[in-house]
């Protein structure tokens, strides 16, 4: 049985195997969209390399530099990487790279098209030296069409605008509203992976390797689901419609008699009749405006009866409001902020707030993974490193250099570590050791 | 001459991953079975469409009545007798009927579940053990199958045996993605005079397409794990979860001092040049993360030298809230003199001849769906290409999101009836022919 299947697995999960064991990443990424698709590889056991430009590296770790002097930003984005500063403008570290690549089964890049080419390490040139390999390059507009060639710039935010994900997150009459979320970046990595893990399928049974290109705008789109049908059959354009969820119903977001809003959903027939019957209003189930689904959603039905549970709500605390729909099985919730998340027992218990332990950053929790896998669970391990914090760990152990190769590269400018600057060097508590590999 | 190399790399790429030629190609995934049950799930539809998308057989097993889910369109609005969101994520899947009310049925699922590589469920924690169909009874049939399962709070934890079904808005609620996101609500007002100054939900519905792409990657990990050693195995993901998974700071920034995340409109809590700001015809995203891209900005507006940005060393001032605050009307001032289009082509003019050049802000224009949809980049790249399907006609749905040079992703058909491919797929996978089928279905089992 099911508790069978998942006991005492938070206890377990570390002494499991994880399922990506003995993939190598590369990844040239920076900021949301890149770097989460090598961590989400990292966590499910892969080993990756984060290439960084010294002595500069990832954008984020400007943003916000308040965890030990680090962007909590790039501290959650980025577990389970080994960390090189290797500046593709040069010659030697190309050829570092190249090294790397020929011994890589995945490579992953968010840079604008054309320029990992320009560096001699885009994928044309990476498949003459590794056939097999898996290339991914994530960005704005994808490598081609006229934005790409534009040769545009992008953000999250531009893809929440683009792709009308903005309009349609907000308050009819109102300005189209931003998530906070980095939300295109971030669905759009998992989406990356989902390539890039079905082409590792592919390659295994082939032995063939392959480009994937994926657009920040595009990604999203796809989640838009009836928006697009929509506007085609009724030749009209789809319009916001603020929390209330225009294709179930009632789902909308409520204000509770003490001021806690509450989102509660029960489209379904014996949810709908429960939510009546705790409303005291058993009569309206049967009512012929409201008891069939697909009757109950036409725009005057639905907003009648979302504004009877509206007035019904603000007589009821959220807590009543949750227990109401326990015992009587619709969904609701109060609308969680930061500290509900952190705080949960049911996320502690499942080990979704994990307790991190980082030589460098220190005692945390973060997110697993959240995707259980009983034989081969998902971890978070360690956290964000200053900018070529690895190096030497990965020029001997990966590429078998000797301390004259490294120094060499050192010289040259190929290698490099941390500007002396928030967010690039190490915290100020460090003690020149902690987290060091290869010599401490 | 990196002009030249470019231009030479995109004119390759393109021919190797144009969507027009998907078809010639082969599919990454066409030698998997799954078995779709989900149930009132969007989550678990969305999860198996992707992976049918790649290529793999996708058998949707719904009741005879066909899922709730179906019903869940805008409006209540039909094409074709379905339900629009329905229509666009039965890409690619074939669809059959089984009342597992029914222990026939549950037989016939054991049959079918013995020779499929991946079973995907949405019940509740505990319904498919008592059917006799939960993963410790399937994996004795068949011990290299991978059970997936998608539920508000897993298979296991002090919620797991909640009463309360899944949904879009509830799963958005408790992500705290919700909590701030929205419009600030202006000083000496209230609720009354400003409804829209509240925690505000994204409009898609991101927290079961999010979950299910969460279960896309954990399955194919699985898949992975099951070519190196024979095992399958059993995967749990609560959609509660898998939202708020991507929450990138605000619960480490939590755990620093106690902050919480409140609204702050389209601006962000902490970055800056990142916001929305409103133009001469409309609105566009701004974005200069990096010092020289925001001293970039300034320059294409002509504000270099009253702004000072020549004399700005680091982006870290900018990001709290105060100072957002302040600069925020100052640049809107600037771009309310422009029109989308202008300040666009600005940006691209400053990319080639600005002082900071190629360096350039980031502006994008806040598209209606309407205008997206009419795009010509996104209509070039494929996107909106409609599918003309053999039961529902001519559909639009968003489509190509991947572009592969091997085994690009496509469309194939984009919906089924319920039950429509029972006689295909039982006749495949069990060799029932047509009076067995219609025994059957007089005895209610599909």
């Amino acid at each position: 049985m099911a508790e069978d299947t998942w006991k005492d697995y938070k206890e377990n999960k570390r002494f499991k195997p994880s399922p990506l064991k003995g993939l190598r990443v590369l990844e040239v990424c920076t900021l949301v969209f890149g770097p989460l698709g090598p961590a989400i590889l990292g966590q499910l056991g892969a080993e990756v390399i984060k290439c960084e430009i010294p002595p500069l590296g990832d954008v984020t770790r400007s943003l916000i530099p308040i965890w030990k002097e680090q962007s909590p930003g790039l501290i959650h984005l980025n577990p389970n990487k080994y960390w090189i500063g290797l500046d593709l403008h040069k010659p030697e570290a190309q050829e570092v790279f190249r090294e790397l690549a020929a011994k890589a089964d995945i490579i992953e890049d968010n840079l604008r098209p054309g320029i990992m080419e320009s560096w001699n390490v885009g994928y044309r040139q990476i498949k003459e030296i590794n056939p097999s390999i898996i290339f991914i390059s994530k960005n704005g507009f994808g490598q081609w069409g006229q934005y790409a060639e534009e040769n545009r710039p992008s953000n999250d935010g531009a893809a929440q605008a683009f792709s009308g994900y903005a309009w349609m997150s907000s308050f009819p009459g109102q300005p189209p509203l931003k998530n906070r979320l980095f939300i295109c970046d971030d669905y759009g990595a998992l989406m990356g992976e989902v390539a890039v893990l079905s082409a590792l399928h592919y390659r295994e049974r082939t032995g063939k390797g392959q480009f994937i290109e994926l657009s920040q705008s595009e990604n999203i789109m796809r989640t838009m689901s009836w928006v697009w049908p929509y506007q085609q059959v009724t030749g009209k354009g789809a319009m916001p419609a603020g929390n209330r969820d225009v294709s179930i119903c009632p789902a909308d977001t409520f204000r509770s008699k003490d001021d806690i809003f509450v989102a509660l959903a029960a489209p379904a027939p014996e949810e709908f009749k429960g939510l009546c019957t705790a409303m005291g209003k058993p009569e309206l189930a049967e009512n012929p405006r409201f008891k069939e689904h697909l009757t109950r959603l036409k725009d005057e039905n639905a907003t009648e009866i979302l504004k009877i549970i509206a007035d019904w709500v603000r007589t009821k605390t959220s807590q009543e409001l949750e227990a109401l729909a326990e015992e009587y099985g619709f969904a609701a919730s109060h609308v969680y902020n930061a500290r509900d998340i952190v705080q949960d027992e049911h996320f502690r218990e499942r080990g979704f707030m994990t307790d991190i332990d980082d030589p460098i950053y220190g005692e945390y929790l973060d997110h697993e993974f959240p995707v259980m896998m009983s034989r081969t669970p998902p971890k978070r391990k360690w956290t964000a490193r200053p900018v070529g914090f690895d190096n030497e760990f990965v020029a001997r152990n990966i590429l078998g250099k000797s301390d004259d190769d490294i120094k060499k590269l050192y010289e040259c400018g190929a290698l490099g570590k941390w500007f002396d600057m928030v967010g690039r060097r190490p915290p100020p508590d460090w003690d020149g050791k902690a987290g060091l590999i290869m010599k401490r | 001459m990196a002009e030249k190399e470019k231009s030479d790399w995109v004119e390759w790429v393109k021919e190797q991953d144009d969507p027009r030629i998907a078809h010639t190609r082969p599919e990454a995934l066409d030698d998997i079975t799954i078995l779709d049950l989900s149930n009132k799930s969007f989550a678990g539809c969305y999860c198996s469409s992707l992976l049918a998308e790649f290529g793999a057989e996708v058998v949707r097993i719904e009741p005879p009545e066909g899922d709730f889910i179906r019903t869940c369109t805008p409006f209540g609005i039909l094409h074709e007798g379905e339900g629009l969101n329905y229509l666009t994520e039965g890409r690619n899947k074939f669809h059959i009927s089984l009342n597992l009310e029914k222990a026939e049925a549950r037989e016939i699922l054991k049959g079918l579940a013995a020779q499929a590589d991946v079973l995907i469920e949405t019940y509740r924690p505990g319904v498919m053990d008592e059917w006799g169909v939960g993963y410790e009874q399937l994996k004795e049939i068949n011990p290299r199958l991978i059970f997936a399962s998608i539920t508000p709070f897993g298979q296991f934890g002090p919620r797991s045996q909640s009463k309360q079904p899944d949904y879009d808005n509830i799963i958005q609620a408790r992500s705290d993605i919700q909590y701030d996101t929205g419009e600030v609500m202006p000083e000496g007002k209230t609720y009354d005079d400003y409804p829209w100054a509240i925690p505000t939900k994204a409009g898609p519905w991101i927290g079961w397409c999010q979950s299910g792409t969460f279960m896309a990657v954990g399955i194919l990990s699985a898949l992975h794990w099951r070519r190196m050693t024979g095992e399958g195995q059993a995967l749990d993901m609560a959609t509660t979860e898998a939202y708020t998974a991507f929450d990138d700071y605000a619960h480490l920034w939590h755990q620093l001092d106690g902050h919480i995340n409140e609204r702050c409109g389209s601006l962000d809590p902490a970055l800056w040049l990142y916001c929305f700001a409103p133009t001469k015809d409309g609105g566009v995203f701004l974005g200069g993360l990096r010092l020289e891209m925001w001293q970039a900005f300034a320059d294409m507006l002509g504000k270099w030298d009253d702004w000072g940005a020549g004399e700005w060393t680091s982006m870290v001032p900018f990001g709290v809230m105060e100072e957002q605050l302040k600069w925020g009307p100052l640049i809107f001032a600037e771009t309310r003199k422009y029109t989308n289009d202008e300040l666009v082509t600005m940006s691209i003019e400053y990319s080639k001849t600005g002082r900071l050049a190629p360096i350039t802000p980031v502006v994008a224009p806040i598209c209606s769906p309407e205008e997206t949809m009419k795009d010509t980049n996104w209509l070039d790249r494929g996107i909106f290409t409609p599918i003309v399907d053999p039961v529902y006609g001519e559909v639009i749905a968003a489509q190509t999101q991947h572009k592969m040079t091997e085994t690009p992703i496509r469309t194939k058909w984009v919906c089924r009836p319920v039950g429509y491919d029972n006689e295909h797929i039982f006749l495949k996978y069990t060799g029932f022919g047509p009076s067995k089928l219609k025994a059957m279905k007089e005895q209610e089992i599909i």
